[in-house]
């Protein structure tokens, strides 16, 4: 299955999914020694995202939160890449500054990919195809 | 979006890293809001310069892009203020570890070429360009300032779009740089009944109305009703407490659209008020929220005119406007009042609030209440400034 993408900052990857129902605030909910959302309340609190395609919705929070993207990608704890349902200007600026690949999703609602395991993302199409 | 060819072989990282970053920003932003091109810009404004507000991880970036080779910003730049007074920090009770941080941070944009001023009323300081002309301004307040009195075109950028802007000289064309974009979304209606026809006066009447105004209005603000009546420290007070408490980042003043209205009267005023202020009396005075301009070091140094302060008095102000006020003999009534002057510092993010070793300040900024309480933990006491030098100085 695929879904329509925007391509926020191009890219094209490959990479096991890790998803959040919940929005994410980089500043102080983000723990970017360990690359992990620190914040307690979150699914995916405490599991690491190195290396892995991280799905959420948007961000919240302080627009330093540009700057702990770009932390991440230095101490090599980034995600792969990131996937949003709308992307606000603290994401597509941190990402860009990191050269991490970034889609949105204009018409897809970000549920869908609650339960997609594997993803691959190219923004030359630009599409996203749920691989399993 | 639609990008000229060298625009593409920067993107493509053609001219080196920095251009490939800063142009992979602009084109992330352009295309999350839905802009067509880029268009040249003849002025940046820079914030992310105090430590406080970007930590060690904007430092980290600052540095990479300052020592990455032949990087410079290529069309004027100025930057927000900092966190101490680079000339005098010492005496200031600023932390050493603290202000090696800081002086790291300003090496790193004096590398790339900035004015050598660090403010957030650049507008004071500089050649204000002809009206119309297009901007990338971050710091809140002065992008409201620069859209709604001085007719330039902005968007309210971030630390890091502002950055991307000075280093390629250009910007999104998007939101208010676009004529149709820069009419009022909602109006607020001034309907202060139990005052006379003048209705608001004063730094605290308008920043409370910014206050309010930016909370409930997104977009472009319409203000209907009793007029506004802004000289430079009421328009100054109102762009940085709209830019405070949301997104918008213009005001028009007369709206004559048909829109949605909402009222502001005594009521709103009062819940607003009482929020920012919550005590009578601060143990020490906080003048400068946005940084002073020359009109109102003057009023400041009139209606001192010989009087001391019975307490702590800080006042914030740029290097350029101080000398300019020493110049004028304004600061030397400041200081013989007993007021200390900090230059180039924002008076928010700096240590030496919390330096002061107090529970609470005077000052006559709703947006310095909103951050010296936020960021320090200090309670506040909302007064104009003539009443505050009227209660606390002989």
């Amino acid at each position: 299955m695929s879904l329509k993408v925007r391509a926020i900052v191009n890219g094209r990857t490959r990479g096991l999914v890790i998803y959040s129902s919940q929005p994410i605030a980089f500043l102080q909910g983000v723990d970017p020694e360990k690359g992990t959302v620190s914040d307690a309340k979150s699914p995916i609190y405490n599991q690491p995202f190195a290396g892995k395609i991280l799905v959420f919705p948007n961000t919240v929070g302080s627009s330093v939160g540009a700057y702990v993207i770009y932390r991440l990608k230095k101490n090599k704890t980034a995600p792969k890449a990131i996937v949003n349902q709308t992307t606000d200007i603290i994401t597509a600026s941190g990402c860009a500054i990191a050269g991490i690949p970034l889609f949105d999703l204009p018409e897809n609602d970000i549920s869908e990919l609650s339960h997609a395991i594997e993803i691959s993302l190219d923004s030359n199409k630009p599409e996203l195809v749920i691989v399993k | 979006m639609l990008l000229t060819k060298s625009e593409e072989k920067a993107l493509a990282g053609e001219y080196g890293e920095s251009l490939e970053i800063a142009y992979r920003v602009l084109v992330a932003i352009g295309k999350i809001s839905n802009a067509k091109r880029l268009i040249p810009i003849k002025w940046a404004h820079v914030s992310g310069v105090a430590y406080l507000t970007i930590g060690e991880f904007g430092l980290d970036f600052l540095k990479k892009i300052s020592r990455t080779r032949g990087t410079k910003f290529r069309v004027f730049t100025t930057v927000n203020p900092c966190g101490m007074d680079i000339e005098n920090w010492d005496s200031l009770n600023i932390p050493a570890d603290y202000a090696d941080r800081q002086l790291k941070i300003i090496s790193y944009y004096e590398k790339l070429g900035i004015a050598n001023s660090f403010t957030c009323v650049p507008f004071q300081s500089y050649k204000v360009p002809k009206r119309g002309t297009s901007l990338a301004w971050a710091e809140s307040s002065a992008a409201i300032f620069a859209n709604s009195i001085l007719g330039l075109r902005t968007n309210r950028e971030s630390a890091v779009s502002a950055l991307a802007s000075a280093l390629t000289g250009k910007t999104v064309y998007s939101d208010l740089h676009m004529p149709r974009n820069r009419v009022p979304s909602k109006n607020i209606r001034i309907m202060m009944e139990k005052r006379d026809r003048k209705g608001l006066s004063g730094s605290v009447d308008y920043g409370v109305l910014g206050y309010y105004a930016g909370r409930t209005v997104p977009g472009v603000i319409g203000f209907q009703g009793q007029k506004l009546d802004l000289g430079m420290a009421e328009a100054k007070a109102l762009c940085a407490a709209i830019g405070t408490t949301g997104s918008s980042g213009m005001f028009v003043q007369n709206s004559k659209e048909k829109l949605e209205t909402i009222d502001f009267t005594e009521k709103e005023y009062e819940d607003v008020f009482s929020e920012l202020s919550q005590t009578g009396e601060g143990e020490a005075i906080v003048f400068g929220c946005p940084q002073m301009t020359i009109e109102e070091l003057y009023e400041l140094s009139r209606m001192l005119g010989g009087k001391h302060f019975r307490k702590k008095c800080v006042v914030f102000c740029s290097s350029k406007i101080y000398e300019m006020a020493r110049t004028r003999g304004y600061a030397q009534v400041v200081e013989e009042a007993g007021a200390t002057f900090v230059r180039d510092a924002c008076a928010d993010f700096t240590p030496m609030i919390s330096a002061l070793n107090v529970d609470s300040v005077e000052t006559d900024s709703c947006k310095g209440a909103h951050y010296m309480r936020k960021v320090h933990g200090v309670n506040v006491s909302l007064k104009d400034t003539g009443r505050i030098i009227e209660e606390n100085a002989l």
